[in-house]
């Protein structure tokens, strides 16, 4: 599990935001906004943290119960795949 | 100018130049074409002087075979190559220039600048013809489709260029721009400020995607700079005159 070449994370404007370069604009056109949690959770991603060890970042990073944890990863990585953006 | 007939080093025999200097944005470019088109699309921006430009660029046979693969409408080489010249200067921009596309129409009234924005089809030619109509001849099209934009002297500046849009809308000047100003369809002309992480998404549809990180890096300075100093609007509008109206008092002060 991990983003697909060409993504990029950048802030733009106090906000986060993921642009697809080149060849990769062509699987997805438009760009993704990011709250903080979610910058966490790419980055481990394209760090290529599997699942296990990217929830406990998160729980070290984040005062919040595994359970909400476990539930935005997953929450997370099923719109990046629907959108085609995990290999 | 004086026409020239030549045999060219690629298929086409035509009458024009075969290379040529312009300056758009403030940069020399010198373009080596295949086809005269490109060169009639430029002759209000020709630009002549004894130094080197700043950017050469050159659309090869294979690019424009490619531009005519994907083309939405069947379009003829000579235009597909003019396509293929602009979007390579674009391309060039962020990095080297400072400056990049925005596709948007701009208009310039009382020596300020408002950026048009939205997805083709919403009316952007219709509203700009609107601000014609309710202020008349003092509003000035600077670009009806692709400007360029650039900082310059502290602020952004948009440039009239020959690469325009369908109505072929352009002026060889630039403005400061005032505003940005997206707009969408709405049966009452209803005008609001909007906060830059609201315009973030809207304003990703008219760049033109990077090709690389040194773009990307070069791109997002300037884009983070453009929403911090230039304010962006939403207007709800519709095709009447007042829409121009609603418009331009929303950007200057009092809302509706």
């Amino acid at each position: 599990m991990k983003i697909k070449s060409g993504f990029v994370l950048r802030e733009l404007a106090g906000e986060y935001v993921v642009v697809a370069l080149g060849e990769a604009s062509k699987i997805f056109n438009g760009i993704i906004k990011l709250n903080d949690s979610g910058r966490s959770i790419w980055e481990l991603l394209s760090a290529g943290c599997e699942r296990e060890e990217a929830i406990e970042s998160m729980l070290k990073e984040y005062d919040v119960d595994r359970a909400t944890v476990e539930a935005d990863f997953d929450r997370f990585v099923e719109v990046l795949k629907g959108a085609n953006i995990l290999e | 100018m004086v026409f020239v007939l030549l045999l060219h080093r690629r298929e086409s025999c035509f009458l024009g130049e075969i290379m040529f200097d312009i300056r758009i944005a403030n940069i020399h470019i010198r373009i080596d074409n295949a086809y005269a088109y490109v060169f009639h699309l430029c002759r209000e921006y020709l630009f002549e002087t004894d130094e080197l430009p700043e950017l050469y660029i050159r659309v090869e046979d294979q690019e424009i075979a490619e531009e005519i693969a994907i083309a939405e409408h069947p379009v003829t080489k000579d235009y597909a190559e003019a396509v293929c010249i602009y979007r390579k200067i674009c391309r060039q921009l962020p990095e080297h220039f400072q400056s990049f596309l925005m596709h948007s129409a701009v208009i310039e009234y009382n020596g300020e600048g408002y950026a048009f924005a939205a997805h083709s089809g919403t009316g952007k030619s219709t509203h700009i013809s609107l601000w014609k109509k309710h202020f008349g001849e003092e509003v000035r099209i600077i670009n009806g489709d692709k400007p360029i934009l650039r900082f310059m002297d502290d602020r952004l500046y948009a440039f009239g260029t020959p690469w325009c849009g369908k109505e072929g809308w352009h002026t060889n000047a630039s403005v400061p721009l005032k505003a940005i100003c997206f707009l969408e369809r709405s049966s009452v002309n209803t005008i609001r400020k909007i906060e830059p992480k609201e315009a973030i998404g809207k304003i990703f549809h008219q760049l033109l995607t990077p090709d690389d990180l040194k773009t990307v890096d070069a791109l997002f300075p300037l884009l983070d700079r453009m929403l911090r100093e230039v304010p962006c609007y939403l207007l709800g509008c519709n095709i009447s005159e007042e829409a121009a109206g609603v418009a331009y008092k929303g950007m200057n002060g009092s809302s509706t």
